[in-house]
C-alpha cells in the first residue's frame, strides 16, 4: 500500500486506487518482465469477496527506456512507441453461491480472458495474466513514518507492520520481454500503472509509478516553500507519467524540493545538498515517475532504485532495478532521503511480512481468508 | 429520453459489483464491531456504510442498526468526536434534527471543524427547513470546493424550494465535475432530479430520471418505487404495479404496501389493496411509535390516501411541520385539513 489513499480522490473512491506496482525480471522465467499492479485498499474488509470495476480501465503503460545522461543531470530517455496491457472487466454473473467475473487483457500481443480469481492465471499470445484477490506484500510501521513527518525527528523504532494481513486486488501481467518491442530493442523498460474511465469519456484516476512518492515525499504539505494549503497528489495522479505537463511542474518540484530537504535534515547532516536554483539532486530522477528495468540483468530482489542513483553518481549499474514485491523500500527509501547511503540504514524495525511473496507466478501470496482489524493510526496514508 | 439525460450519461461501476462490494465492506466492519476490538474510524465508516445500504435498499432495519451502533460509540466514548458526527447522522436520518444538531455542536467543542462539520450541519439545517442558514454553509461550501459533492449540496436546496430553473444547471455542472465510478452518488442525484421534477408536476421528466437512477442501481428501491408512482400516473398502471409487489414482498418499509395498496383499489383490486393497506397500516403503527419523527410524513400520507383516516393524518401532519417546517410539510399539512373539512361536512 505504498501509494494507498494517495489523495482525495483515492480516499473517496478505494476501487480506482492503485496501492503498488512491481516491476522485476521473472525469478521463474529469465527473459520474461513481470509486472504488477496492486489496486483496491478495502482496509478493513474480507477483500476475498471483491470484484474489480466494470467501468474502469486498470492499464499497465511500458515503453522501451535507455539512459541518456549521468552524473548531477542523469535522466532517462523514453521513447514513445508503447506497448499497453489493459485489463477491463464484466459484470458478474451468480455462479451457485458466488459471483463470478470475468474480464480482458488487452495488448498489442492479443487478448487474453481472464477469470477472476483463477489461480493458473491465463496465457495466450506469449502474455500470462493473472487477476484476484490476494495478500498485500507491502509492509510499514506507519507510525514510524508518520511521526517522522509529523516530528521532523527520526522516531523509536516500534517495529509494527501496521497493514499486516491485509488484502488487495491484484492484476499481474508476465511477457516475454523480446516479444514486446522486438529483439533489436535495448534492455531498459519504462513502466507506469493507471486506471482509467472505461466510457466515452476517459479520464485518468490515479496513475503510480515509484513507491511512496506521493504519500512519503509529496503529502508533506507543510515543507513545501510555495503551495501550503494545497493537496498537489490528484493533479500529479492525472498527469502522464511519461510527460508531465509544464503547468503544474513548479508546484511538483516545489513539494519534491521541500519534502526531500526536510528528510535530509533529520539525522542533522546535509547529504544532499541542493543546486544553486534549490533544487534536491533527486527531484528531477523522481519527477521522472515511472519504474525501469534492465532485462540483460537477472533477477535481484534488492534492485530499487540502484540504476537511478548509479547513474547519479556516474557509474555503471550492476542489478536489473525495478521493484521486487518483497523488498523492504521503506527502509531503502527512508535511507536514501536521509543520508544518501553514507550513513545507518534507516530501519522502521520491519523488514518482511507473514507471508512474503513466491518466486513463481503469480508472485503475490494467496490472500488473507479475513484480515485483522487496523491500528486507528493506519488512516492516515503512509 | 430526455437531452439532459444523454448531456450527463456518467458510466459508473455495475450496480451489481458496487453493492456486492458494498456488503462485503459492511460484513467486515461488523466482524471487528462483534468482536470489540473497532476502532473509532472504523466505527464511523461502519454507519456510513449502513446508512448508504439503508438509503439505496430502503432498509429501515439499516437506518435502526446504523442509529444503535453509534449511540453505542458515544456510549463507549463520549469524548470522541467522530462517534458524535457518526451519531448525528443517524439521528438527522430519523429525523431527530434538535438532538443532530446538538451533537454537532458537541463535536465542534471537542475540536472538529471544517468540512465534514459544515457539511453535516447544512444537511441537518435543510432537513429542518432552515433553508437560510443551510444555503450559507452550502454556498461557501461550493465556493472553496466546488467540487461534486459541494455542487450537489447546493442543488438539493434549491431543488427542495421547488427551484428547478436554478437546480437544473447546477445538476448538469456537479455531474460533469463527477471524478469517480461509483454508481452511489451519481443514482443518489438522480432520484434527487426526478423528485424535483415529480414536485414541479413534470411527471415525463420525473419518470426518466428515476429511471436513471434505477438503471444504475437496479437495487435502489426509492427509485424504483418512485418510478412506479409515476408510471402508474403515466398510465403505466400494470407495470408500476408490478414493481410495486415485488418491492412490498421483501421491504420492512411500509411505503411499497401503502403505494401498491392505493394502486390496486384504483384499479379494481379491492381485495388485495385491502390486504397490502392492512399490511402497511400495520407497520406504520409500529414505525410511528418509534420514530415519530421519522415516519410522521408518510406515515400521514398513508392515512390520507389508502388508510382513509384523515384525523390521524391530520396529527401526524403537524407533528411533522413541527420537526421541519418545509414547503412539503406545510403542503401536507394543508392538504390533511382540508380532507379533515371535506370529512366533517
Amino acid at each position: 500500500m505504498s501509494d494507498h489513499g494517495a489523495g482525495p480522490r483515492s480516499i473517496a473512491n478505494p476501487e480506482i486506487d492503485i496501492t503498488d506496482v512491481f516491476t522485476f525480471p521473472s525469478p521463474e522465467r529469465p527473459g520474461n518482465l513481470v509486472i504488477i499492479m496492486n489496486v483496491c485498499p478495502f482496509r478493513e474488509i474480507e477483500a476475498t469477496r471483491l470484484l474489480f470495476s466494470d467501468a474502469l480501465d486498470y492499464r499497465i503503460r511500458v515503453r522501451p527506456a535507455r539512459i541518456a545522461a549521468s552524473g548531477p543531470k542523469a535522466a532517462f530517455a523514453v521513447d514513445e512507441q508503447e506497448r499497453f496491457f489493459s485489463f477491463t472487466f464484466d459484470v458478474p454473473e451468480q455462479e451457485g453461491s458466488r459471483l463470478l467475473q470475468t474480464g480482458t487483457c488487452r495488448s498489442s500481443l492479443g487478448d487474453v480472458a481472464v477469470r477472476v480469481g483463477d489461480e493458473s492465471g491465463a496465457q495466450a499470445h506469449g502474455v500470462r495474466v493473472f487477476c484476484g484477490c490476494r495478500f498485500d506484500p507491502f509492509f510499514v510501521d506507519q507510525q514510524f513514518s508518520g511521526a517522522m513527518r509529523a516530528s521532523r525527528k527520526i522516531p523509536k523504532v516500534t517495529a509494527v507492520n501496521s497493514l499486516e494481513g491485509q488484502n488487495v486486488l491484484g492484476l499481474v501481467v508476465e511477457v516475454d520481454h523480446a516479444r514486446l518491442f522486438g529483439a533489436e530493442a535495448g534492455p531498459m523498460v519504462a513502466v507506469v500503472a493507471e486506471t482509467a474511465t472505461n466510457g466515452s469519456f476517459r479520464a485518468r484516476l490515479d496513475r503510480v509509478g515509484r513507491p511512496e512518492i506521493k504519500n512519503f515525499i509529496m503529502m508533506d504539505k507543510a515543507a513545501d516553500p510555495v503551495n501550503r494549503d494545497l493537496d498537489v497528489r490528484d493533479l500529479y495522479s492525472e498527469e502522464d507519467g511519461f510527460k508531465l505537463r509544464p503547468d503544474y511542474l513548479g508546484a511538483y518540484r516545489a513539494r519534491l524540493n521541500g519534502s526531500m530537504t526536510v528528510y535530509d535534515s533529520l539525522d542533522g547532516k546535509t547529504d544532499w545538498p541542493l543546486d544553486d536554483k534549490g533544487n534536491h539532486p533527486l527531484t528531477e530522477m523522481l519527477l521522472a515517475d515511472f519504474q525501469v528495468v534492465d532485462m540483460s540483468k537477472p533477477f535481484d530482489e534488492n534492485g530499487y532504485l540502484e540504476i537511478e542513483r548509479a547513474m547519479l553518481r556516474g557509474d555503471t549499474h550492476k542489478t536489473c532495478g525495478g521493484r521486487w514485491v518483497n523488498h523492504d523500500i521503506v527502509d531503502s527509501l527512508l535511507t536514501i532521503l536521509i543520508n544518501n547511503g553514507k550513513g545507518p540504514r534507516i530501519s522502521d524495525g520491519v523488514d518482511r511480512n507473514t507471508a512474503p511473496a513466491p518466486l513463481t507466478f503469480p508472485y503475490l501470496s494467496k490472500p488473507n481468508p479475513m484480515p485483522p482489524k487496523l491500528a486507528p493510526f493506519v488512516g492516515i496514508p503512509t | 429520453m430526455l437531452a439532459s439525460l444523454h448531456a450527463v450519461e456518467i458510466r459508473t461501476t455495475d450496480g451489481t459489483i458496487a453493492l456486492h462490494n458494498l456488503e462485503a465492506h459492511i460484513e467486515g466492519l461488523e466482524q471487528q464491531a462483534a468482536r470489540g476490538t473497532q476502532s473509532s474510524q472504523a466505527g464511523a465508516a461502519l454507519v456510513d456504510l449502513i446508512m448508504l445500504r439503508a438509503q439505496i435498499l430502503g432498509r429501515i432495519a439499516d437506518y435502526e442498526r446504523a442509529q444503535m451502533l453509534a449511540e453505542r460509540q458515544v456510549d463507549r466514548a463520549p469524548a470522541d468526536a467522530l462517534a458524535l458526527l457518526a451519531r448525528a447522522r443517524t439521528r438527522g436520518s430519523l429525523h431527530r434534527f434538535v438532538e443532530a444538531l446538538a451533537d454537532l455542536e458537541a463535536a465542534e467543542r471537542l475540536g472538529l471543524q471544517g468540512r465534514e462539520l459544515d457539511v453535516e450541519t447544512a444537511a441537518v439545517l435543510q432537513g429542518m427547513g432552515r433553508y437560510e442558514e443551510a444555503w450559507s454553509l452550502r454556498k461557501a461550501g461550493e465556493e472553496r470546493y466546488g467540487d461534486f459533492e459541494s455542487l450537489a449540496a447546493l442543488a438539493s436546496i434549491h431543488a427542495d424550494l421547488g427551484k428547478i430553473g436554478d437546480a437544473e444547471p447546477l445538476f448538469d455542472e456537479c455531474c460533469r465535475r463527477y471524478r469517480g465510478v461509483s454508481p452511489f452518488p451519481i443514482a443518489q442525484l438522480e432520484f434527487q432530479r426526478g423528485h424535483m421534477w415529480l414536485a414541479g408536476a413534470d411527471r415525463d421528466r420525473a419518470r426518466d430520471w428515476f429511471h436513471a437512477a434505477w438503471r444504475r442501481l437496479p437495487s435502489y428501491a426509492q427509485a424504483e418505487c418512485h418510478l412506479a408512482e409515476v408510471e402508474f400516473k403515466l398510465g403505466k398502471r400494470d407495470d408500476a404495479i408490478a414493481r410495486l409487489r415485488r418491492l412490498a414482498a421483501d421491504a420492512d418499509d411500509p411505503d411499497y404496501a401503502a403505494q401498491l395498496a392505493r394502486m390496486l383499489a384504483e384499479t379494481g383490486r379491492p381485495d388485495e389493496a385491502k390486504t397490502w393497506r392492512a399490511h402497511a397500516e400495520s407497520r406504520y403503527h409500529e414505525l410511528v411509535l418509534r420514530h415519530p419523527a421519522a415516519f410522521a410524513d408518510h406515515a400521514a400520507g398513508f392515512w390520507l390516501s389508502a388508510g382513509n383516516d384523515p384525523p390521524r393524518a391530520l396529527r401526524l401532519a403537524e407533528i411533522n411541520l413541527g420537526v421541519r417546517d418545509t414547503p412539503r410539510a406545510r403542503a401536507l399539512l394543508e392538504r390533511a385539513r382540508r380532507r379533515v373539512q371535506e370529512t366533517r361536512s
